[in-house]
């Protein structure tokens, strides 16, 4: 049973079950300003996960008592489509939904200046098309691209990867079998340009050398991906230019 | 202090190392400046600044907006201005001292739906913006085509000096009121004109960023310039810093001072060519819509 499992994970040559190597990250696509009736949206293709996030605000509290009086409330809704997974969704928020809702929260939250908008709301909404593992990654990352598309003042922006561990191997950018057969699985969230992790979770278990080299890899695997955001927003906002052109 | 190259930023992005003064914007990381919206980034002489190109209305003192009655109170209208709170216009201002909710029926000056043209008299972050339509210019708007852009492209949309809308207005018969909400009523008789004048500040929203757009503006509408009335030269000499909010690397708005808004009056002539009066009006713009909402048009006729 167990090489089955290892074979079926990696082959021989190191290559895995959807023929990438060890620190190969599966194909992004980053699409800014999708949603026309949201302040700010994006839509990721991460590997075979589809998403689209869309952001409000920031806007009126409702309801108001919920409003901070120094600072703005970020809520965020991670929500999973019916027809997203082979099997239907149940529609209402389970309580892995729930869950991953509070952690983007928290791991978007260091990012946004909310102090500048006190009384206020900003409402981040995450739908799952499609889903392939990793999705509260692709998540966060679609969300950090909108969040800047809608003018928040921000500190930088938010890029996730996770890494995992596949029997002995320390693999970047875990997919749906991997995290279902796989021995451990690592989602990190981290500002680049601040160098800070926003998000943290591990489940499965891992020595202390594996962790280290997981969240090496994570990391990398971020900074990868912030490569692919910044395109992205600098694509939507001024085309193909990189560079502002001074006229003389 | 060393100028900086002008250049795209998104957040996150180091603008300069060193002991430069943080504007609009820009927030201090270590010893690096960083820009904290998507924008293009410039230095003058009092600091580092990013003109945003994306972002909400966040309300300002004296500024001039265009709202909508959507309630009343027995004491003050709630007006929608376009901002993440709604504005207060109270009855008083627009009764008289003497005002008293017993007599006076508030329905009778101002009714749910209608717009109005005024300016933001108190904002700051514990309260909600009030209003008053006190002043020359201000009050209701009777009528016209209410057009919704990015209060980011407001400064672009009124251009150097108001060179921009005074194009649109003189090539399409028509008046122009810009929010700085970025809320905009054309009016005018003719339902060409009209159309025309909407197509115009549409193409300023969707192009704002890019070079040579008064030209392509003034061959939309069909402009002969026998002397082009803006040359560059007027990179002004007026607060650089402060001026431009505008996206565009145009030098034309590039440093462009502030906008002259003309405002509108509830007895402006139906022929749109009412008391014009100037506004100065600040355009540093710290966030705004995107262009989500652009599209949204509607008509206001009473």
């Amino acid at each position: 049973m167990y090489n089955l499992k290892e074979l079926a994970l990696m082959d021989e040559n190191g290559k895995r079950s959807d023929g990438r190597g060890i620190d190969e990250l599966r194909s992004i696509k980053i699409t800014v300003g999708v949603v026309k009736n949201a302040d700010g949206s994006a839509y990721i293709e991460f590997g075979k996960n589809k998403i689209i996030v869309a952001v409000y605000g920031p806007r009126e509290v409702h309801p108001k008592h919920m409003a901070l009086p120094d600072r703005c409330v970020l809520r965020c809704r991670y929500h999973m489509s019916p027809f997203s997974t082979d099997t239907r969704k149940n529609p209402a928020p389970s309580r892995r939904e729930v869950e991953i809702s509070k952690v983007m929260r928290e791991s978007l939250e260091p990012s946004l200046i909310l102090s500048d908008y006190p009384r206020a709301v900003i409402d981040v909404f995450v739908e799952v098309l499609q889903a392939d593992g990793g999705s509260r990654c692709a998540g966060i990352n679609a969300a950090s691209v909108a969040l800047a598309d809608a003018g928040i003042n921000m500190r930088d922006l938010v890029s996730a990867c996770a890494a995992g561990r596949l029997s002995d191997n320390i693999v970047l950018d875990i997919n749906d079998l991997e995290d279902k057969e796989g021995d451990a699985d690592m989602p990190v969230a981290y500002l680049p340009n601040l160098e800070q992790v926003t998000l943290l979770q591990l489940d499965g278990k891992v020595t202390t050398a594996q962790f280290s080299e997981c969240l090496e890899k994570a990391i990398s695997g971020c900074k990868s991906v912030y490569e692919i955001q910044k395109e992205a927003l600098m694509k939507k906002y001024f085309g193909n230019e990189m560079e502002l052109k001074e006229e003389a | 202090m060393q100028e900086i190259k002008r250049r795209y930023v998104i957040p996150g992005d180091k603008i300069i190392e060193g002991n430069y003064k943080p504007l609009m914007n820009v927030v201090k990381s270590g010893n690096y400046l960083v820009s904290t919206r998507v924008g293009i980034a410039e230095a003058g002489k009092d600091g580092v600044k990013v003109i945003p190109l994306s972002g909400v209305y966040i309300p300002r003192v004296n500024d001039l907006v265009i709202g909508k009655i959507i309630d009343r109170s027995s004491l003050s209208w709630d007006v929608d201005i376009n901002a993440c709170f709604f504005a207060h216009l109270p009855a008083q201002d627009v009764f008289g001292r003497d005002f008293s909710p017993a007599k006076d029926d508030m329905g009778r000056q101002l009714s749910i739906g209608d717009l109005i043209i005024a300016r933001i008299v108190s904002f700051d972050r514990t309260r909600d913006p009030m209003l008053t339509v006190q002043d020359k210019d201000l009050g209701k708007i009777p009528y016209g085509e209410f057009i919704k852009i990015s209060p980011t492209r407001v400064p672009r949309l009124i251009g150097k000096r108001g060179s921009m809308i005074q194009t649109i207005e003189q090539a399409t018969q028509t008046r122009v009121i810009i929010g700085q909400n970025g809320i905009v009523v054309v009016t005018g008789r003719d339902p060409d004109g009209l159309s025309l004048a909407a197509k115009a500040i549409k193409m300023v929203e969707e192009e704002s960023h890019t070079t040579n757009l008064t030209q392509r503006v003034k061959t939309l509408l069909n402009v002969q310039d026998p002397v082009d009335p803006e040359q560059p030269e007027s990179m002004n000499a007026s607060s650089s810093t402060e001026s431009s909010t505008q996206p565009q690397p145009d030098i034309e708005s590039s440093t462009q001072p502030q906008p002259d808004i003309e405002s509108s009056t509830s007895n402006n002539s139906k022929s749109g060519s009412g008391s014009k009066e100037k506004h100065r009006n600040d355009n540093s713009e710290e966030s705004s819509n995107n262009d989500s909402n652009s599209d949204q048009k509607e008509k206001n006729q009473e």
